[in-house]
């Protein structure tokens, strides 16, 4: 499995000096599965990296397919979708899976995205590529691209967020940005989500100190994010959905703070890696 | 007066390396008059660092900003739930925006900051708001500047607007197609017209008028801020998206008498190098302008000084 990094940015997007070695761009994060296929995680800015860089294989000659997983309808989690071009390209498939009460209603969220008044493109109708729309059914596990995908909802402020497992032939992959867990650390519905994960792709928005400045947001700091990770006792956690005006400096900062806080708490054995935008990652 | 750019993009932002001179946010630019009055144009993600600085001035006291938007398309709007001035109580933000008949303003930005799109609903934004709609050819004041409308020809459409304060104008013309091939009104163009393909004589009629509007407006402009996020060769792609070329804005420019063009709304695929090399391209073609024309790009942090104060 091969996981690439495209937006790791939360709530806006950051262009600018400051935000460079990082990347400014919000939530995108894409996953190719080792029997092939293509899983998106989040369609914030960085989709449209994604979707360029997709254009010279399949899905340039219409004959792509993708499954694109949302874990929630903020906008730095779709913001990208109007310009994920593969979309436009009559011929190419995708599956859209997402958190709502049901289809029609994920279809009408991504729809007032498209709408006239905000973009000129006016409807997903408009797009070209054959587009299937499914909420999420939490807990009942279901497959993409020869994975097995489970997911629940973590909260987040006043929202939710889905968090993502996806499982192939032994190797598992976990999604969950935007947790805001409150003081009481994961459920343990969420841990069991986590456990044994090769890789955790975590929400990890703020230093503890502005964790605890910004409690009510529903965002995690590196701190929740280390105990999320020794709470499911996964092998690598990596840390996304930094906050906007962290410059790279502070995401530096922030990184060795989650290793020193691993090696305190009892997650000496995990490894920890910063999601930077535009690399990959080989489980 | 001066005219400070937040935001030189179009489309959507665009982070990175190659953006980093020109700058990656979308629209938003600012007007103060030597007054003090604060107009801001279009709320693209560069007004997220304008309200840190309102947020963050001297005095400390209130603020008061007047908002002209071009129109809502995401791009001219995503910042403004970012804008912290919005959470304070005291301040005050005014919007306007044209007039439609088929949505009120305020539910365009109410929609912005709804479930499940946003965590802070509009009704918990603490600053007094206004929203002000505008008719085509709107002509008002806002305290010491005057405000003058012409409508552009944009899908879903779009208004251009002149300030002047100081004795001195500044014209923002963003977004607009050129007025020659397409005449949009509300609707998406799917596919684009053939290349030659007549226009219907209404539709050349209407937008010969248009364009007789905008070139009024900018008529002895000190500075015209025009969108000019097509190559020619982007145009001859997709004049069903309704952007213009430099060139478009250099006869606008030549016939209107305007003195300055700033090239504005950059594709986000235009890297700081082929911006310069647009840049270079349209000077030439400005050079032979009989009484000159100054061009320069917009970019993040360009501050322009006019008339007096």
């Amino acid at each position: 499995m091969q996981l690439a990094f495209w937006g790791v940015r939360g709530s806006i997007p950051t262009p600018g000096p400051a935000t460079v070695r990082y990347g400014g761009n919000t939530s995108c994060v894409s996953l190719r599965p080792s029997g092939g296929g293509l899983i998106v995680l989040d369609c914030g800015t960085g989709a449209r990296n994604l979707g360029m860089s997709l254009m010279d294989g399949a899905f340039g000659q219409g004959s792509g397919e993708a499954s694109i997983l949302l874990s929630h309808a903020h906008w730095d989690h779709i913001q990208g979708f109007p310009f994920f071009v593969p979309l436009y390209q009559p011929g190419n498939r995708f599956r859209i899976f997402g958190r709502a009460k049901s289809s029609a209603m994920l279809e009408g969220i991504l729809e007032g995205q498209m709408a006239p008044q905000y973009f000129p493109v006016q409807t997903l109708k408009n797009m070209g590529a054959a587009i299937e729309i499914s909420a999420v059914e939490e807990g009942v596990p279901f497959q993409v691209a020869g994975c097995t995908v489970r997911a629940r909802t973590n909260p987040h402020g006043r929202a939710g967020a889905l968090a993502f497992r996806i499982e192939e032939a032994g190797r598992t992959v976990v999604y969950a940005s935007d947790a805001g867990y409150g003081t009481g650390g994961p459920p343990a519905a969420s841990i069991d989500l986590y456990r044994g994960a090769d890789v955790l792709i975590h929400d990890s928005t703020y230093t503890p100190e502005d964790g605890r400045r910004y409690a009510g947001r529903g965002y995690s700091s590196v701190e929740d994010a280390v105990g999320a990770a020794v709470a499911g006792g996964v092998r690598r956690l990596v840390l996304t959905h930094y906050d906007q005006d962290y410059t790279d400096a502070d995401v530096d900062a922030l990184c060795a703070r989650g290793r020193r806080l691993l090696d305190e708490r009892g997650g000496r054995s995990i490894e920890l890696a910063p999601a930077v935008e535009g690399t990959t990652l080989t489980i | 007066m001066r005219v400070r750019f937040w935001g030189v993009r179009g489309s959507l932002p665009v982070p990175g390396p190659k953006t980093e001179r020109y700058g990656g946010n979308t629209s938003c630019v600012e007007v103060r008059s030597a007054a003090g009055t604060r107009v801001v144009v279009d709320a693209g993600t560069g007004i997220r660092k304008l309200g840190k600085e309102i947020c963050s001035d001297g005095d400390g006291g209130p603020s008061d900003v007047h908002l002209l938007i071009s129109h809502t398309h995401w791009d001219h709007i995503q910042g403004l739930p970012y804008f912290s001035p919005l959470y304070a109580r005291d301040n005050k933000l005014s919007v306007y925006a044209r007039k439609r008949d088929d949505l009120h303003l305020q539910a365009v930005f109410a929609s912005q900051t709804d479930d499940p799109y946003f965590p802070v609903p509009f009704s918990e934004v603490q600053a007094e708001l206004a929203f002000r709609e505008l008719s085509d050819a709107a002509k008002f004041e806002i305290a010491d500047v005057k405000v003058a409308c012409a409508r552009l020809n944009h899908p879903y459409i779009a208004t251009a607007y002149r300030l002047t304060a100081d004795g001195a104008s500044v014209v923002y013309v963003s977004d607009t197609a050129p007025f020659t091939d397409i005449l949009f009104e509300d609707e998406f163009v799917e596919h684009p017209p053939l290349p030659g393909a007549e226009l219907p004589d209404r539709d050349r009629q209407k937008l010969q008028k248009m364009r007789e509007g905008v070139v009024r407006l900018c008529e002895d402009a000190d500075l015209v801020i025009y969108d000019t996020m097509f190559t020619a060769d982007d145009y001859r792609r997709m004049p069903h998206y309704g952007h213009s070329r430099p060139s478009d804005a250099v006869d606008v420019c030549r016939d209107a008498g305007a003195r300055r063009l700033v090239l504005f709304h950059h594709a986000p695929e235009r890297t700081d190098a082929e911006v310069d090399a647009i840049l270079g391209q349209t000077r030439a073609q400005a050079a032979c302008i009989a009484g000159g024309l100054e061009v320069s790009a917009a970019f993040e942090g360009l501050e322009v000084e006019l008339g007096r104060g």
